[in-house]
């Protein structure tokens, strides 16, 4: 029984507390002016559709009264169903009654009106009005509303309209809107309204061959009117490795409520000249006119100056990595135990840290750095990103789109980017990597004096690297007993280290390495001391229960057999540098799975220890999209077969593979050594971006490791 | 840019730490360390529960209310828990006190929610929840739970169990039952549980306590029979009450459940004239009256949507047949009373019928609102007895959901009604079938295949299928004939109806199989069974039986036509065993040139027993090693 929900509209009710009343809407809707309201038809290409969407127009309106702000939305759609897919999909509805607006303060002007309106239209014309104030039910503040009278060949036409009024003062940068043209169903006519006055600035541009946005008179000085109108629109489809905004047709857009020139400047966003003018573009001027007061260089060097008293490094380089880890910790990871405890309602612990700072965006962490390398009297300038997911810089148009980080200009220069806990000082962020950025160059360590464009590094499939280590015996003929080593270096190991790694597991590496105490070591009372390491020494062993589960799940999932008599241990974490890897050792047996019995032989699975691998089925063959992908990478396996004393193996010809190209490849290995069977891969993907004219040959490297894990090898008595 | 992370937490609620200096004593700690031995998979034990059960009356409604007090305490038995405690209620029952206490008997004032209950199978529901969210912070700590809750009329207070989502160490129910109340307590699944029974009769009531020591946790299986078959548990049962020199009769028989159920029939106010043109234009075409009913029973299926609405009285009473006609959905009430409404003015004899599906263990011996919970239609046609039931999809006339084969239904009849009971179908009615001819060419085996499918078999394929959208139905199909699996190519399928109710489902397509021969020497092996059927299922650690959808009977017939030159050298032993509740086979034939493999797996009764279990892993590990075991041709 699935609820059609409203994603963005999840607040409504019926309460007619601001302006319009529910008729109203419904005539703005319904009424009419409704130039859709006889749309049925739809071209004969979409017949085998599930749906199809004949008319969609989402509204955004922007106004104000004082400091009274009005954000008005509204969606809707004209569907018509074609199947029972469809129809089950738009048989229920829920949405919430309570509606609060967080944005900026207040207690009255924060209460806000939504409205909802739902009809179906027969095959035979006869169109059919919905009560939902009647028919709906109430639950949990939500409402939930079953449509009645709906069958296939009926088109449904529902809107959902509404009214979020709040104080703002200052200035308010609203939620970006950034999406393909496209729908879940393929659209006839598609119409996006933007309706705003003074005082609100518009961002707005389309992509990928989308219509213009238009401006339509309305005769008021005042008021603006904006339209964007498009038809004929395919479904949205989202293929393996696909960065749809970089592709498909679509539209961004922000709206920046400023109220005077002062708040302007103060505002989190690009504004053109004046509200009168939509900004369609970011150039290298609003990156620098925005941006160069925006950092400068504070903080207390204390706990740098302490961390570097009597040691000595060998470069600058070497200096400001060191620095970089020791903030890593200084300034995030040494709370990390405390948001532990406090989570786990263990006891309050923030009490007991001296001199709190703890950066929590990138804003203090690049002023913080500003001001140690300015001291240090290192050049450095300010890199202003986006990550490649959202298209190049130059269609940059969104602020909240930025990464920014800090470039210094050491021989090699080093990159220094906001922390999580497995952030290095010489690899960034692989969503940023080999894109176009800006440069803000830093003039005496504290002054934006220019902005420039720069392509940031990159990083190869050598560096991105898992390593992996299987040595395999059998154990009965019948099953195997497998010890794994893994070894995950770059951009492969951010994840690794997200799935694999708890608190504790990094903490208290942490805390060795830079002599910090425990923070039971810092409450004071022992009896309390006692009973809160307890508890903490109670949290760690649950989750150590956890994570082995997750871990043994995990290893099953890349098998796709049950594994028994799991165990595992982490050795190293990996935190410090690309080429620091994390190191995992895991032992299992599997039993009954990956043995062929052939009379007195034994046909031997050993392709299947390289794990599942990619599947391209018959519909991505036909792929039609460029690929996108995170980052190049490489993956080195070496499988180690155990041959049982008295048998020997044959047929490693398949298992001798090499295919490889521009886009990457997969080699394969397979010889005796003494008695163990030594098989080499390596599958490796050259690059971030592949156009789909090389999909091919993808195909080509990808099938070849798929092949490699369904190849067998003959064991037999000698 | 210093940013005070105090400053950030400081909306901790003040109950947070509260709990503590309330260390567990050594005792305790080793107590948690014993049990957790005993009962590894569990996190809290339930050391004490006590169920203090009393009967009142209510003279202005003339209604026998019940009141439960429950005090239990929990213990940490981990490292650490975090859990949910909770308790339901509905509009006929309330809770008047849900709290906690620490081991010292204070107050532990965790933060008690208050919702709506959400069913995903009930698009709306009035049954609420309380619950509160209780952190164990390390092993033995232990919490007291009280809870007082009230039924307003005690038909709606039906059973109590001893067993809990915990492990029970020590659970005790005691009932006081005034004199003027007759109440049955009747005792269900009690077998193989040293369940301690006291009878106390005092002036003016009797007192009944249970106890039973060492209960384990509630199993958290799937696929398992429902709690009624699994658990001891006591019913309680009102027959009646003597008040003010009066008798009054309240469920002594099934009978006086029927005339509750009549009464609330008796309510709906049915407008037949809102149907009518419906049920003409339906049968107007119909040669036969078979046709007739099949007319208006298939287009309910076919065109009402199942939302389920239990909303007080709603929960028992059906909505009127036009309302579901005209919104086009309806529950199982107000389906089974469309039909019968729509089969009425088409001139049949079609009746109401109350059923509780497999899920229940209860038959009408047992008075009670526990016995059923779903609602059919009864046709009376030629001398028969057909159930029809409107929230089935694809169901053909007289073939039964195996959820209500063999269970007893009540259909109304006046002011009498009729117990009666659903056929039981068997297996071979659900047959699916595969067949393929395969060849070798090369490293592959290619040829011609069949799916067939017959009775749940069909229904269960057309109700997946059918709820795929249309443009994603061929890709989807193809899939699952192909198993997702990569080695499978499926090309050219053809399929008979596939939303046909009365003849068998049918698909051919071919099928090219990749990396399921190998060829060493002068030798050729063959993995002729690529589909592994039921590799997986091996029930390991199961406590409960295990319950099919349905009366499951798959066979698979693979023809291999061996390459010229070559005949079979070795082949897997063939498996043939049957057991009551079920029959597989695994068989090798060489027919000429042709090697012939067959396989049954006929589940007969829909079901596994934990007896069953034994026998069954020793034969699924046969069946795995007949699956790793090579066909071999030798030149």
């Amino acid at each position: 029984m699935k609820l059609k929900c409203i994603g963005w509209l999840l607040l409504c009710c019926t309460a007619l507390s601001w302006g319009q009343t529910a008729d109203e809407v419904r005539q703005m809707m319904w009424g009419p002016g409704d130039k859709h309201q006889k749309a049925t038809t739809f071209p004969e290409k979409w017949n085998n559709e599930s749906a199809v969407i004949l008319y969609k127009n989402e509204v955004y309106d922007y106004h104000k009264f004082g400091t009274n702000v009005t954000y008005t939305r509204s969606i809707r759609k004209r569907i018509k169903l074609l199947d029972a897919a469809a129809v089950k999909e738009f048989s229920e509805f829920s949405y919430s009654t309570k509606f609060y607006s967080n944005k900026a303060m207040g207690s009255f002007w924060r209460r806000g009106s939504n409205f909802i309106g739902v009809r179906i239209i027969k095959p035979d014309g006869k169109t059919l009005d919905i009560d939902a104030d009647k028919e709906a039910k109430e639950v949990n503040n939500e409402k939930k509303l079953a449509i009645p009278n709906l069958e296939i060949g009926d088109i449904i036409d529902f809107y959902f309209y509404s009214v979020e009024p709040f104080k703002s003062v200052y200035d308010y940068t609203f939620e970006a809107v950034e999406t393909p043209l496209g729908d879940v169903y393929p659209t006839v006519d598609l119409k996006i309204t933007l309706r705003t006055e003074n005082d609100f600035f518009v961002n707005f541009n389309t992509y990928n061959g989308a219509p213009d946005l238009k401006e339509i008179p309305t005769g008021k000085s005042n008021d603006r009117l904006y339209e964007l109108t498009a038809s004929d629109l395919a479904k949205n489809e989202f293929p393996r490795w696909f960065y749809p905004l970089n592709e498909l047709p679509c539209y961004k857009f922000q709206v920046i409520f400023a109220r005077s020139g002062k708040f302007e400047r103060l505002s989190d966003g690009f504004l053109s000249e004046k509200e009168s003018i939509i900004k369609k573009t970011v150039a290298k001027e609003d990156i620098f006119n925005y941006y160069n007061e925006k950092f400068y260089p504070e903080g207390d060097m204390g706990p740098i100056n302490k961390f570097l008293k009597d040691k000595t490094f060998a470069s600058d380089e070497e200096k400001i990595r060191a620095v970089y880890y020791f903030c890593r910790h200084e300034f995030f990871t040494r709370y990390f135990e405390g948001f532990a405890v406090n989570d786990a309602n263990i006891m309050y612990p923030w009490g007991l840290y001296s001199n709190v700072i703890f950066f929590r965006n990138e804003v203090p962490f690049v002023n913080y750095f500003m001001q140690f390398l300015k001291r240090q009297e290192i050049s450095f300038d300010i890199i202003i990103a986006t990550p490649r997911y959202n298209g190049s810089i130059d269609d940059l148009l969104i602020q909240e789109n930025v990464r920014k980080l800090i470039r210094v200009n050491t021989k090699t220069p080093v990159y220094l980017e906001y922390f999580n806990p497995y952030t290095g000082a010489d690899q960034i962020s692989y969503t940023i990597e080999n894109s176009k950025a800006y440069v803000l160059e830093i003039v005496k360590g504290k002054r934006v004096t220019d902005a420039s464009t720069v392509t940031l590094p990159s990083s190869t499939y050598k560096d991105n690297l898992s390593k992996i280590k299987t040595q395999v015996s059998l154990v009965d003929f019948n099953g195997y007993k497998v010890t794994r080593d893994a070894a995950y270096y770059g951009h492969l190991k951010e994840s690794e280290q997200e799935d694999k790694l708890r608190f504790y597991d990094f903490v208290y590496e942490d805390y060795e390495k830079y002599g910090t105490p425990k923070l039971m070591e810092l409450v004071r009372n022992n009896r309390q001391r006692t009973q809160y390491t307890k508890e903490l020494e109670s949290l760690i062993l649950k989750m150590k229960e956890k994570q082995k589960e997750n871990f043994e799940a995990n290893v099953e999932g890349e098998y796709d057999v049950k594994v028994d008599d799991y165990a595992f241990s982490l050795k190293n974490t990996g935190r410090f540098g690309k080429d620091n890897p994390l190191e995992v050792n895991e032992t299992f047996t599997i039993n009954a799975n990956y043995v062929k019995k052939a009379g007195d032989k034994y046909l031997l699975e050993l392709g299947r220890f390289l794990t599942s691998q990619i599947e391209i089925d018959k519909k991505e063959i036909e792929r039609k999209n460029n690929i996108y992908m995170g980052f190049p990478r490489s993956f080195e396996n070496e499988i180690i077969f155990t041959i049982p004393e008295g048998y020997s193996v044959s047929g490693l010809d398949k298992l001798n593979k090499k295919v490889e190209n521009e886009t990457g490849g997969f080699t394969s290995t397979a010889e005796v050594q003494g008695n163990q069977l030594v098989i080499k891969t390596l599958k490796y993907y050259k690059n971030y971006y592949e156009p789909n004219s090389n999909w091919n040959k993808m195909i080509q490297f990808l099938d070849a490791a798929y092949q490699f894990t369904q190849e067998k090898v003959l064991l037999k008595k000698n | 840019m210093k940013n005070r992370i105090a400053l950030l937490f400081a909306l901790c609620t003040l109950t947070s730490f509260a709990q503590k200096n309330l260390d567990p004593t050594p005792e305790e700690v080793s107590k948690a360390k014993v049990l957790r031995e005993k009962y590894n998979k569990d996190d809290i034990a339930v050391l004490s529960s006590v169920d203090e059960v009393r009967f009142d009356f209510n003279n202005r409604e003339e209604k026998v209310t019940v009141q439960i007090d429950t005090k239990e305490q929990l213990m940490n038995i981990n490292h650490r828990a975090v859990i949910q405690k909770y308790e339901f209620y509905d509009s006929e029952s309330s809770i008047n006190d849900f709290s906690f206490k620490f081991r010292n008997d204070k107050k532990a004032l965790f933060y008690v929610n208050d919702e709506l209950y959400k069913d995903s199978d009930l698009f709306y529901n009035d049954a609420r929840v309380k619950y509160s969210t209780l952190d164990f912070p390390v092993q033995g700590y232990t919490y007291f739970y009280e809870l007082t809750k009230n039924y307003r009329d005690v038909k709606y207070c039906t059973t109590f169990y001893f067993q809990d989502e915990f492990p029970v160490v020590y659970k005790k129910i005691i009932f006081t039952v005034p004199n003027w109340l007759d109440v049955e307590l009747k005792e269900f699944n009690f077998n193989g549980f040293a369940i301690q029974k006291s009878v106390v009769k005092q002036d003016d009531e009797t007192i009944y306590t249970y106890r039973l020591e060492n209960a384990p946790a509630l199993f958290k299986e799937e696929d398992s029979p429902g709690r009624t078959y699994l658990y001891p548990h006591i019913m309680v049962i009102a027959k009646g009450y003597q008040k003010n020199n009066k008798k009054t009769t309240l469920f002594q028989s099934h009978e006086d459940l029927y005339r509750w159920y009549a009464s609330l029939v008796g309510l709906m106010k049915n407008d037949p004239a809102a149907l009518k043109a419906k049920v003409t234009e339906l049968t107007q075409k119909a040669t036969t009256d078979e046709a007739k009913i099949k007319a208006i029973y298939y287009w309910v299926q076919d065109n009402i949507r199942y939302i389920a609405f239990e909303d007080g009285i709603a929960g028992f009473k059906p909505d009127e047949a036009q309302n579901v006609f005209e919104k086009r959905y309806g529950d199982c009430k107000g389906m089974a009373n469309l039909i019968k409404e729509m089969l009425v003015l088409a001139g049949f004899d079609a009746r109401l019928t109350w059923i509780g599906t497999k899920h229940i263990a209860y038959d009408y011996n047992t008075p009670s609102l526990a016995v059923d919970n779903h609602m059919i239609c009864t046709v009376f046609y030629k001398g028969k007895r057909l159930f029809l039931d409107g929230t089935e999809k694809y169901n053909a006339l007289g073939e039964y959901a195996e959820r209500i084969q063999n269970k007893e239904v009540m259909i109304e009849d006046g002011a009498k009604c009729i117990i009666d009971k659903v056929p039981l179908g068997s297996a071979a009615a659900n047959k699916e079938l595969f067949t393929a001819h395969l060849t070798l060419d090369g490293d592959r085996m290619k040829g011609a295949a069949n799916r067939s499918y017959l009775g749940e078999s069909r229904v269960y394929f057309q109700n997946v299928y059918n709820h795929f959208e249309s443009n994603k139905k061929k890709e989807l199909l193809d899939n699952y004939l192909a198993r997702q699996n990569k080695n499978i190519k499926v090309d050219g399928v053809k399929t008979s109806n596939l939303e046909a109710r009365e003849e068998k489902l049918t698909i051919d397509y071919t099928l090219d199989i990749a990396n399921k021969v190998s060829s060493f020497d002068n030798e050729i092996y063959i993995d002729l069974d690529f589909l592994n059927e039921y590799k997986g299922f091996q029930l390991t650690d199961r406590k409960t039986d295990y319950e099919f959808d349905y009366k499951t009977h798959y066979e698979s017939h693979i023809h291999l036509t061996l390459p010229a030159g070559y005949k079979v050298t070795k082949m897997p032993e063939n498996i043939i065993e049957n057991t009551p509740n079920y029959e597989v086979s695994l068989t090798y034939t060489l027919e000429g040139n042709v090697l012939v493999y067959k396989k049954k797996f006929s589940f007969k009764n829909a079901v596994l027993k934990t007896s069953d279990f034994e026998p069954w892993r020793a034969l699924q590990k046969r069946i795995v090693e007949a699956y790793n075991t090579q066909v071999i041709l030798t030149q």
